[in-house]
């Protein structure tokens, strides 16, 4: 085995299986969203702060802007695409609109993203909780204030 | 339209509205598709065979350009070409400049021309097949500098052996000028106290919305037409000032966007990458697309403003009655004014903050150093004023002695007052300030707040309580820019919005709105099914914005805290020109006695006398549209298609004196902030917070409550962690957000709000603009620090922005704060 | 924000691993990437290839030593250490500070040999390692060897492993009848931290390492109270950076904090 600068690499997202040759330097949201055109994903800083890239990859919360795509070969991605099968909304994404946890929509997806990541290890998470497993995405809109309200109120099943 | 998913949890879906939809909390029509990922933000947009674009940009504060040369990166396999500063000044005439002299005789251009003046400024543009092939393309370019003496303290900028960033102005001076009302002198001698404060300083920061800048430019070559997919939120301003720079006309440049990912202000003046941009799109012959990265934001593109007051001296009666105040203010602009001379008069919209003085005296000026162009961020101008007359009034309380809720009432504007003229002309529309603050107060449990300190106390912790109160005024008048420069041609205001009946029927609204979060596609819907008799889900608002909607005049956009009164003018302009039209068309089709014999209800125009005798909007619609034969001549004029433009009522004001209406409304906000600080480390906590708002009339409570969260935000970020701090090179030190924190969801304190509604006489919903906020969250947390260092050296606040390092250094060092402070008795 | 090109191996085992990395100049291993890639995001670095250590199972194993204490492999992630059993019973004070770090993401990607190879100062689990005194193994062409934690940091953003060598586990001591201790104060809640102090109270006397005010942790030893610990930290001639979040006098400052909270914490835990 010897390095190489490209890779073909296979990928399952949101249960479609996808095989792109791409560069060895290509980031996984850059993948998703520019070779995938799943532009759900979104982009808001360049160091890894912000979260707005936020992806499920083989069922961890990541961030897509600090893996490259070849890393994720192989493995199994979840993008907010995947939250609404035929048009009938997740519960979070239900509850989000429900309790105004968006007003810009550009932090949403990978809030939503950390949120389903929450509530799929832990069903009645406290306050502190639901905070903690957001405190990886930035929001500028909203305070976080609804967005955790949102989150709890999923979480209630309400 | 669609029907709504059907959970237990789905708010209040009112069929038959006793009240109306306009007041009510319905749900989003922004939302479906932004919880699914499906909206469309500016880098989503797609075009075959673009050019991604990387700017290059000046790793110097300040240097002369001595060559550039970009044949390494033009022979990169990939790289489409390239774009240097000397055939921007071949290709461009300078930007238009808003200020008199010096500020006037400022060259901007779309990249630097000769020299760079901020870290960041951009000198080079390449357009390559892939966004990393621009990037490896852009590190190709050699530019030779050679590096000038840098000036980063806006104080120092005016001094004679300072560096001058702008050779052809001469001087760092953009404006300067002094605003005089009442008569201070008089304050001076009827006071009983002159307290004296050498120095306040609101540190620069931004909002920094999450989604950056950025464009993808269309060029076609057939019809000189620009199609601009950007997310500036100012596009009239835009059109303005980059129509003439590229020597074309202003209908040449379509503005679209759809989703913004937040504005704040800080998409206003990306004019110069757009032209940028453009004259790569027209120079290629093939779109181009340009992603601002973090760091491009934080160092080229839109700071806040800093401003420093000095030599402040505040005339006070023994019993607290603030006379008046005179001081000079310091105001850091950047490398390049742009939008930011008009800061030079837009704080005076709140000359008095909430207060009653009447005698002002303020020395202004503006000047230019080499940092980041600032621009209009979130409160813009208005914010750094009102900072200062609470720290003033804050700063007076305590070193009389005097009770800070006391003295605030005592001072505040009374709600009988209202509409109350400022000392500057500003009509306050409305408001019951020491209302307000009695509720922020009961909302943190002020009653018991001895109680709270003790136990902070015994747990080794300072306890303090702040209030911060704050305008925001919004529904400019541009005729302020008059007094800027009295051979602008701008005053007044407008927006324009589009209603009609489609051609089968179906309500269709366009608005002139560049809307960055703020529900406009929701609210508008609001008030459009009120005067229709329709329901939300009845009317489709385009979403997003387009000038070849032709719905949009000179200051349309999403900006200044104005949309409930401007848009939603527009559009309640607009609805009831159609509903007009429906009824008159209504009346001879179903030959009612006159227009005023139909109504329109549940989707129909009906007879009055005769319900039954009902046409559907459908019905209108293609009678009007596809079956017109045979209508009466009387008709002629009934379009269904009608096109509003909302005009607040305003004069130009006057001049010499720097008097007149500035504003069209004054909502307001007052919070109450607790923290714990740790007298050992200077770190501190809010333990409790409140904020308490008024923006008369709402139209979607939680949408408004919603903001006033945000802005909270946004203060709590500046007050405790947000800097845009410069080393004497002009090196930022805080370039992305590694560096330059935000708050996350655990750096939030428990937040609780309320609200009371004080309608605006002036406006036609007795709405008030409201979304920037008024930064009250700086105001009270500088407050409830100087409250909890009382007993610890008793320090003065005198920065807006305190992290934990600087409490440490008021309570190590109180008396260098103490110093800059001195009550004179009279 | 976008990286320069770059040459990319995932080898299956750790000999293929220290093969490529000691056959390719400018090579370097690529764990959970939650450093390295910002850094090649910045352009501050351009690593020529990155040897991805994904695939290297036996990194990944969080075990018992057998004698009370633990091994965890370099490739184990925070989110691993946080719920491993393991670690709750021998060294909890690495959940705790495992806890602290950024936010879930980052957890779930970031890895204990990421943190302490690419050894930026104000980094977590350097100090608590050199506190508890961890033994570092390395793997090279010439074979295996150990370092002890406190000659594991060399200098800013360098370890004591070379060009062409592998970290593959961390060895930490069990408790015996000690106690570990925490302490930092941070940019904002779970933040970049200002400073950090980790302590290993054995008996009456503490280890104490400091984060963040120099190139590498500072070893300090005092007797367990507060006061001692103080005037260790004080008599340590630190010299720590001046920044926009803290001049060097304020580090100094809270260092003597940290530590003696640290220290407090740790004899807490007995």
């Amino acid at each position: 085995m010897e390095p190489v600068t490209s890779k073909r690499v296979a990928l399952t997202v949101n249960g479609a299986l996808h095989e792109r040759e791409v560069e060895a330097r290509r980031l996984l949201v850059h993948f998703i969203r520019d070779d995938l055109g799943l532009t759900g994903t979104h982009i808001g800083c360049d160091t890894g702060n912000c979260g707005a890239c936020t992806v499920l990859v083989d069922g961890a919360a990541v961030k897509s802007c600090m893996l490259l795509a070849v890393q994720a070969d192989g493995a199994t991605v979840e993008t907010v695409e995947s939250l609404s099968a035929e048009g009938e909304l997740h519960p979070l994404q239900q509850a989000f609109s429900d309790h105004h946890a968006l007003q810009c929509g550009y932090c949403t997806p990978g809030m939503l993203m950390s949120a389903k990541h929450l509530l799929d290890h832990n069903a009645a998470p406290t306050e502190n909780e639901i905070r903690r497993a957001i405190q990886g995405n930035i929001c500028r809109c909203t305070g976080y204030v609804n967005i955790v309200e949102a989150i709890a109120a999923a979480a209630r099943g309400r | 339209m669609s029907t709504t998913t059907a959970t237990t949890t789905a708010p209040e879906q009112v069929e038959a509205p006793q009240k109306g939809f306009a007041g009510q909390n319905v749900p989003r029509k922004e939302d479906k598709r932004l919880v699914q990922g499906q909206g469309v933000f500016v880098d989503d947009v797609r075009r075959h065979e673009v050019g991604y674009v990387h700017f290059v940009r000046s790793p110097y504060a300040h240097a002369a350009i001595t060559n550039i040369d970009v044949s390494a990166a033009l022979a990169l396999e990939g790289v489409y070409g390239a774009l240097i500063g000397e055939e921007v000044a071949a290709l461009t005439d300078p930007f238009f400049q808003l200020s008199v002299p010096p500020g006037s005789e400022i060259k901007d251009y779309a990249l630097a021309v000769g020299k760079v003046r901020h870290l960041g400024d951009p000198v080079a543009a390449v357009a390559a097949r892939t966004r990393e092939l621009a990037r490896d393309a852009a590190e190709l370019v050699e530019v030779e500098y050679e590096p000038l003496p840098v000036v980063v303290d806006p104080e120092r900028a005016l001094d004679e052996d300072a560096a001058v960033l702008h050779e052809d102005a001469g001087s760092n001076l953009v404006w300067s000028g002094a605003f005089d009302w009442g008569d201070f002198g008089a304050a001076l001698e009827e006071a009983d106290h002159v307290v004296r404060i050498e120095r306040l300083h609101f540190d620069r920061f931004s909002s920094t919305p999450l989604e950056t800048s950025g464009a993808l430019v269309e060029y076609d070559r057939g019809t000189g037409q620009w199609t601009l997919h950007a997310n500036n939120q100012f596009p009239g301003f835009a059109i303005i000032m980059m129509g003439p720079a590229l020597r074309t006309g202003m209908d040449k440049l379509r503005f679209v966007s759809q989703d913004i990912g937040g504005g704040f202000g800080n998409k206003i003046c990306t004019h110069p990458q757009l032209v940028a941009l453009c004259l790569l799109a027209r120079k290629l012959d093939r779109p181009v697309h340009w992603t601002e990265w973090r760091t491009d934001q934080h160092t080229g593109n839109s700071h806040g403003n800093e401003r420093v007051f000095l030599d402040v001296e505040v005339p006070v009666r023994s019993d607290g009655t603030m006379l008046g105040f005179r001081c000079k203010a310091v105001d850091d602009c950047g490398a390049y004014s742009r939008y930011e001379p008009l800061g030079c008069i837009i704080w005076a919209q709140v000359t008095p903050g909430l207060y009653r003085w009447r005698n002002v005296h303020i020395d202004f000026s503006q000047v230019c150093t080499n940092k980041s162009p600032c621009g209009p961020n979130r409160g813009y101008s208005r914010m750094q004023h009102l900072w200062f007359t609470e720290r003033v009034i804050d700063i007076v309380a305590h070193e009389l002695e005097l009770d800070p809720v006391e003295i605030r009432k005592r001072n505040y504007i009374k709600a009988e007052e209202m509409p109350y003229e400022t000392p500057n002309g500003c009509v306050y529309d409305s408001g019951d300030y020491a209302r307000c603050l009695d509720m922020a107060l009961d909302l943190i449990g002020y009653g018991s707040i001895d109680e709270k300190r003790r136990d902070a106390e015994s747990r080794g912790k300072l306890l303090g309580v702040g209030i911060g109160s704050t305008l925001d005024s919004g529904t400019n008048n541009f005729g302020q820019s008059q007094l800027l420069n009295p051979d602008l041609q701008f005053s007044g205001n407008n927006e324009v919005a589009s209603v009609k009946l489609d051609i089968f029927g179906e309500i269709v609204v366009t608005l002139g709105t560049t809307p960055q979060g703020q529900g406009h596609e929701t609210v508008a819907s609001q008030l459009v099914s009120d005067i229709l008799g329709v329901t939300p889900d009845d009317v489709h608002v385009r979403a997003g914005h387009d000038s070849y909607w032709n719905s949009h005049a000179g200051f349309s956009g999403t900006y200044a805290s104005q949309f409930a009164v401007t848009g939603l003018g527009a559009v309640k302009g607009a609805t009831e020109l159609l509903a007009d039209q429906i009824r008159r068309l209504a009346a001879v089709i179903l030959g009612a006695d006159g227009p005023d014999g139909i109504e329109l209800a549940e989707g129909f125009a009906r007879r009055r006398d005769n319900p039954e005798a009902a046409l559907p909007f459908m019905a209108c619609g293609a009678i009007v549209n596809a079956n017109n034969a045979g209508l009466p001549d009387e008709l002629d004029d009934v379009t269904l298609n009608c096109r509003y433009v909302y005009k607040p009522p305003f004069q130009v004001p006057d001049k010499e004196r720097k008097f007149g209406n500035l504003t069209l409304t004054y909502a307001m906000q007052i919070h109450a902030c607790v923290v714990e600080v740790d007298p050992e480390t200077g770190v501190y906590e809010i333990v409790d917070y409140a904020a308490v708002d008024d923006c008369g009339n709402r139209i979607h409570p939680q949408i408004v409550e919603g903001q006033v969260h945000g802005a909270t935000a946004h203060g709590l970020g500046a007050a405790m962690f947000e800097t845009f701090a410069y080393d004497e090179d002009g090196t930022l030190l805080t370039s992305n957000f590694y560096d330059y924190h935000v708050p996350h969801a655990l750096d939030m304190p428990p937040l609780k709000t309320d609200a009371i509604e004080s309608p605006s006489p002036f406006t036609s919903l007795g709405t008030k603009g409201m979304g920037e906020g008024g930064g009250a969250g700086i105001h009270s947390v500088c407050a409830a620090i100087q409250d909890a260092l009382r007993t610890a050296g008793n320090a003065i606040v005198t920065d807006s922005h305190n992290p934990y390092h600087r409490v440490w250094e008021l309570l190590r060092d109180p008396e260098t704060s103490r110093a800059l402070v001195k009550v004179e008795q009279r | 924000m976008l990286l320069s090109e770059v040459g990319y191996a995932r080898p299956a085992g750790v000999a293929e691993a220290v093969r490529l990395l000691a056959e390719n100049d400018g090579a370097r291993p690529l764990a959970g990437g939650q450093t390295i890639v910002n850094v090649m995001k910045a352009r501050a670095a351009a690593p020529d290839v990155l040897v991805d250590l994904a695939d290297l199972a036996e990194l990944r194993t969080i075990a018992s030593t057998g004698d009370g204490g633990l091994s965890l492999g370099a490739m184990a992630t925070y989110t691993q250490v946080i719920t491993s059993s393991e670690v709750k019973a021998a060294r909890p004070v690495l959940i705790d500070v495992a806890a602290q770090i950024a936010d879930v993401q980052v957890r779930n990607r970031g890895t204990v040999g990421g943190n302490v190879c690419s050894n930026d100062p104000t980094n977590h689990l350097p100090p608590v390692l050199v506190a508890a005194r961890a033994t570092m193994t390395i793997v090279g062409p010439d074979g295996e060897r150990t370092v002890p934690a406190d000659e594991f940091f060399l200098g800013v953003y360098m370890t004591a492993v070379g060009p062409g060598e592998l970290l593959t586990s961390i060895t930490v001591p069990p408790l015996g009848g000690a106690g570990d201790g925490f302490s930092a104060i941070t940019i904002g809640a779970d933040g970049t931290c200002i400073v950090n102090a980790a302590a290993t109270v054995e008996g009456d006397g503490a280890r104490v390492a400091l984060g963040c005010v120099a190139a590498t942790p500072v070893l300090l030893t005092a007797a367990a109270e507060e006061d001692a610990v103080r005037e260790a930290v004080r008599g340590a001639g630190l010299e720590p950076p001046s920044d926009v979040h803290g001049s060097a006098d304020y580090r100094r400052h809270l260092a003597e904090i940290v530590a003696a909270r640290a220290v407090a914490a740790g004899r807490g835990g007995d």
